[in-house]
Parts: C-alpha cells; structure tokens; sequence
C-alpha cells in the first residue's frame, strides 16, 4: 500500500514517499524513489497505477525543463502544478488515462514562498499546508491537524514528519518499512536520512 | 457513490430587490475525507456577473479555465464585457458541446443583467450537468446539498429583499442546508452583487 | 441436530436442567450457547426474544439488498451508520468518548444521537454499525446483567459481559447484525475496555477507536496516549481526538459525549459541540482549530534586509 506526505515548513516543503515496489502480494523491490526531481526547486511524489506512475513522472519532468530551455526561466510553483493539473484533467477524458496521484512540492525563489499541492488522477488540485496520499491519510491528516506548524524549522518539521510515519506504521495493516525524504528550499533539493 | 459526490460542495443563487446573491460551501473533500477547507467553487467573470460551479472537482478547475477563454475571447471579439444572459447561453451550449461525455459539473449563473432602458435586471439561472437552463425568478441549487438547499429556501425566500436581508437570507439558507449534509459545509462564501459594486464575505460555518 | 435431540432427550445434562427448570417455574429455555460453556450459567431466565424472519431463501441475502446503501445507494431501506467511537484504559480508569452524527446517505439524519449505551452504573457500551443493533442487544445485555447480579450476589466482570454479548451476536452471524462496539467498565480486576463486534471478535485491549472517523481519532489518540495520564489530560484527550474525526470524517461530528469510567463507576463529563470546540475549545479558553493555532503564521522566509 502507497503512503507519501508532504508538509510545509518555514521556508521549505518536506516530501516523503514509501519505498516499495508492490506486485499483488509480493515486494519486488524496497529502495524506489517515488520523488522526481523536476527543476532545482520543485519536486514531485507520485503514487498510483504501475507504468503510468513512472512514464507520466518523466513527461512531466522533460517538459517543465523543455520550458526552462525554451524561455530561459524555470516554472513557478503555481504555474508548474497548474499545467500538471491540465495534463492530468486531459488524460483523464482520454483513451488511457494516467492513473496517478502526486504531491507537488515547490519553493518559490521569487518570493520566497514554500508550495504544496495536492493532486489526484482526476485533476484535482488544491493548495494545502499539509497533504497525503493512499491511506496514510486517513491517519495523517488528523495528527498534522493537531502538530503541524507553518513556521517550524527544518528538524521540528522532520519530528512531525517522523510522527505521522510512527503512526501508520503503528496503525496500517501493511504498511511501508522504509520512506525515502526530500526537502525543497531556498538552497534547492536534497534528500534527507531520517 | 456517483461521480457528482465525490468532491462534494454545494452552490446556491437567490434574486433580490435590484441585487443578486450567490453563496457556496468551501469544502474539497474525496467521499467521506475532508481534504480542503479553501476550495473555491464560486468565481467572478464580470465585475456583475458571478459564476458558480459545485461538481467534480477537476471540472471545477477544467471549466473555469475554459469559461474565462471563451469570455476573453467574447470580450475582445465584441469590445464589450458579457451580460449575465448571454454568457448562461454560453455556459449552456459549452456543456452541450460534452454531451457524450459530459463535464460533471451543475453551474449556477447569477449577475445584474443591462436593460435596454440603461438600467439593470438582477438575474439568475442554473443547468444540469449537459447544459439544460433553468431561468429561475427566485433561486436556484446545485450540489450534493441541493435537496436540503431547496427546503431551507422555500421556508426563507421571499420577494423584493434588500441587499442586506437578502445576505442574510441566503447565509442562512446555505449553512442549515449544508449542515444536513455530509459532503458540504466546512465554511462558506457569499458574493452580494448590485449594479455598482459587490460585497463578499466569508461566513463561519460548523466545520464538522 | 444435537441440539433437537438433547432437547427430547430424558437423560444427561441437558435433560436434567430442564427438570431443574420446569421445577423453578421457568418456562422458556435460555439459549445456553450464549454464555460459551454451558456449565455454571445454565439456571439463566428466559432467554431472547424469536425474531420474525423473511420467507425467501436466503433471509439475510434478501436484507443486505434491500439496506446496503453503499453497494447500492438507491436501495429502499437506508441504515444509519457513520461514526466515531473510542475507549481507551488509563491510570485513572477509562474514557468513553462518542459522536453523534447518523447519517443516512449523505443525509444527516441526525445530529443528537446517544452513542454511549449505560448498561449499568459500572458497566458502558458504545454503539457504532446498525444504530437499532447497538441499542437494542446492549440494553439487552443490561439486563442479563443485573440477573447475573441477582443470581450471583455480585456484580458481573466486564470480561463476562463482553463475552456474553460476544457470544450472542456470534449466533446471528450471517444475518446482517452490524455491530462495533466497545464495552467499558470497572471490575475486580480494575478499568477494562473489550471490542466486540458483529463478526464475533472480541479483544481486550487498553485502547480502541471504532468506526468511519476512528483514524482520524488514533491518529491523534495515538500521539498523545500514556498510562499516567492525568484525569483532565485523558479526558482532553479523547474530546480532542473525537474533535479530529468530527472535523474530517464526512460522517462523524455535531456534538461529543464523554463518559468517565472510575472504581466507583461511570460519570458523564459532558455533552460538548464539535463546532464549539474548533473555535472556542471546551472551557472558551481558545479552539482546536487548525486555522487558529497557525493564524498569522507564514511559512515564506523572504531574506532579512537591514
């Protein structure tokens, strides 16, 4: 089962994502990245379909940096989700559509602003403070109702972070032994050990 | 579970004395999961003319992209900013478009409408989901509330209200409505438009 | 088969409680299997009320068609479900705390539902599933309850009672019973909380949440439990966690009802409005609400210029 979280800090977006690689009953790998990098400060946590989750990740990375090339600026938070959002909403009236949910990370260097959103395969996107996907959020959301803090620094940031994974590996019948960490901030993306 | 609760929300319009109000929930949520307290689903076209959208989320956003291209393009083509009853025409025959495959989405139409005399016509209208309107005198519903939203406002309306009563009534209207409902509420919006200006406020609503 | 020759049957255990039964004047047979074993318990007074079944082939087939709402939500009959319930053991005995939401559909069928079932002055159930299931097998529990305490000249352990109840709803298995339910209380043993539910399981355990919302409540219950809590602490506790499935579970919230358990039995704390608590909180001393704890809060760091 798919958990990943976001969430939001002062001056960063902190992304996390499960590292396992499911087919039916069987792990068939435990150390995946589930988060594309798609330019120095945007990142992207994708979950769903097998095949679609990965090939949807690289055409949306290849085109948020054929934009860079094209006008020599990189593609803000807001205005990177938006066009994600419209490729997802096109895919989903077609004839295949890309079965993907995604937590969209970004700091916006121009003004200084950390971004999150939510975004599932039907094309719905909502700006939060704090997100999940998968069934971790249904145990997260209420916990990050009552922890989460817009201006916690970096490390109270990954202590509640390191609640919400205690929680559903307390709670959740099968839930992901390992979690990969990204964190987006001025300085650009790295990834965290928890 | 039908494709129109999923996201869950809830729009409503009522006609006043030389005013219109337009009000919806802000909840975005995934079935019984509340996701968000901030989902927008009423959004300005003209400084008269409000246009509501409660539905599938994702067509929410879709439609508001497209109605604000087709009234630019109308804006610049004409010169001229769209009346309220041209543009629920617009909205109408943009949802027939899909009738195979249609938006999910039941949008509600409400502005001050030019009369020839110079003056101005509040009006109102809503359709269903393949653009069938429905010019209403004095409201109209959509949403996963609109059962409720119907008998709160049958109770409540009546005619010729002034802009303040009718702020009043239509706030009333939406959150008793929306509190009998699972998949509305979590906050609410209410746009009061007359000819010259219009009044927005945020209302506190039970977050449950 | 056993149990229709047992019944006709002149010698052996059964027999011989019957005689026993027909000397005391007590005309119905208990249903025995009910209580586990039948040794010890087999003087009980009449047992449950025969329900009428419908003449189809498969009764139970025939009601989820006509009541299961979210394989079908045109069916006719629509049960009440959607809830948040919790249990937890403490230092300081037990807390019970409830919504009171029933929906029907997306309709809100009501907001002021009781949720906590009082068995006894020591004993409480709560009551998640099929509201109508809960209400009335609990208070039917309450009773057996006090004959117990008639019977046996002292008050019945919690253990028993769960398994009692367990018991009984293990033999309508397959009927469409739905019941999640926690029975809490005080006995020799000291504060004990059981999950019992329509499947037949039974749990002891030191905290439980049932229920569409009772994620959201472990996700906050969970964070802030210890043993040592204080009284105020576990009653804020659970308040809190009911608070945060009322706030994001669709089918749980409106008011929340909080039962203390103590050696001395159960105390209701209070009734307390799920939209009262997100502003104002439970004494108006401040809200939970989110967006009032981070309110004026930014998480733009733009650089510092002298």
């Amino acid at each position: 089962m798919e958990v990943s979280f976001g969430i939001t800090g002062k001056g960063y977006v902190l992304v996390a994502a499960d590292t396992t690689a499911a087919h039916s009953v069987i792990k068939v790998k435990n150390d995946v990245d589930k988060i594309i990098e798609l330019n120095p400060h945007l990142l992207m946590a994708y979950s769903g379909e097998p095949g679609d989750t990965v090939q949807f990740a690289e055409y949306v990375e290849r085109n948020i940096r054929l934009y860079q090339i094209r006008n020599s600026l990189p593609l803000r938070p807001p205005s990177a989700a938006s066009w994600v959002r419209k490729t997802l909403a096109q895919s989903l009236r077609s004839r295949s559509p890309y079965s993907v949910n995604l937590l969209l990370g970004g700091y916006d260097t121009s003004d200084y602003t950390p971004h999150l959103y939510w975004l599932d395969y039907l094309g719905t996107l909502v700006e939060v403070p704090f997100a999940a996907h998968g069934y971790g959020s249904y145990f997260a959301l209420s916990l990050l109702d009552r922890y989460h803090d817009p201006e916690a620094s970096l490390e109270e940031g990954i202590e509640t972070l390191k609640r919400c994974i205690a929680e559903i590996s307390k709670r959740l019948v099968v839930s992901p032994e390992r979690f990969k960490v990204k964190v987006v901030d001025k300085d650009g993306v790295r990834e965290i050990e928890l | 579970m039908s494709i129109m609760q999923y996201n869950g929300g809830s729009v409503i319009a009522m006609v006043g004395k030389d005013c219109v109000a337009i009000a919806s929930d802000l909840r975005l949520g995934v079935q019984s999961l509340s996701i968000a307290t901030n989902f927008q689903k009423i959004f300005p076209v003209t400084d008269r003319l409000y246009l509501g959208l409660p539905g599938l989320a994702s067509d929410v956003a879709t439609l508001h992209e497209r109605f604000r291209l087709l009234t630019n393009m109308y804006t610049i083509k004409e010169e001229r900013e769209i009346e309220p009853e041209t543009f629920a025409q617009l909205v109408s025959s943009t949802l027939y478009e899909k009738r195979f495959g249609p938006y999910f989405i039941e949008p509600v139409v409400a502005g001050m409408q030019k009369t020839p005399s110079g003056g101005y016509k509040p009006f109102i209208a809503a359709t269903d989901l393949i653009g069938c309107l429905n010019f209403a005198k004095d409201f109209v519903v959509a949403g996963t509330a609109s059962e409720k939203l119907f008998g709160v406002a049958e109770g409540l309306w009546e005619p010729d209200l002034e802009a303040e009563d009718l702020f009043e009534t239509i706030s009333q209207t939406l959150l008793n409505a929306v509190d009998r409902d699972a998949f509305s509420g979590w906050g609410a919006v209410v746009h009061v438009i007359t000819k010259d200006k219009v009044v927005t406020r945020k209302l506190k609503g039970r977050m449950d | 088969m056993n149990s229709l020759t047992e019944r006709f049957a002149t010698t052996g255990y059964a027999a011989e409680l019957k005689r026993a039964k027909d000397v005391l004047g007590e005309e119905e047979d208990g249903l025995d299997p009910m209580w586990g074993s039948q040794a010890g318990f087999g003087n009980l007074a009449s047992g449950v009320v025969k329900f009428n079944i419908p003449t189809v082939p498969d009764p139970s087939a025939f009601l989820r068609m006509h009541t299961d709402d979210f394989a079908d939500p045109s069916c006719r009959i629509k049960i009440k479900h959607g809830t948040t319930t919790l249990a937890f053991r403490f230092q300081g005995g037990v807390i019970v705390a409830v919504d009171s939401r029933a929906t029907a559909g997306s309709y809100v069928a009501s907001g002021t539902v009781k949720k906590v079932i009082e068995i006894n002055p020591y004993l409480l159930g709560t009551m998640a599933g099929g509201a109508a299931d809960c209400q009335y097998w609990e208070t039917y529990l309450g009773m057996q309850c006090r004959l117990h305490e008639l019977r046996n000249r002292e008050r019945i352990s919690v253990a028993a009672a769960s398994k009692y109840l367990s018991n009984l709803v293990y033999s309508y298995k397959g009927m469409g019973l739905s019941m999640g339910t926690m029975i809490c209380g005080w006995d020799k043993t000291g504060p004990a909380v059981f999950y019992v539910d329509s499947d037949g399981t039974r749990l002891k355990g030191d905290l439980f949440s049932v229920g569409s919302g009772s994620t959201f409540a472990y996700g906050v219950l969970d964070q802030g439990y210890r043993w040592d809590l204080t009284d105020e602490e576990a009653q804020e506790l659970g308040r809190r966690s009911i608070y945060a499935a009322g706030h994001r579970d669709a089918f749980s919230g409106n008011t929340i009802n909080l039962f203390h358990v103590k050696e001395d039995g159960w105390k209701f704390i209070g009734n307390y409005d799920v939209s009262k608590m997100h502003y104002d909180g439970p004494d108006n001393t401040g809200g939970y609400a989110y967006e009032l704890r981070v309110e004026g809060k930014s998480s733009a760091n733009p650089p510092v210029t002298q």
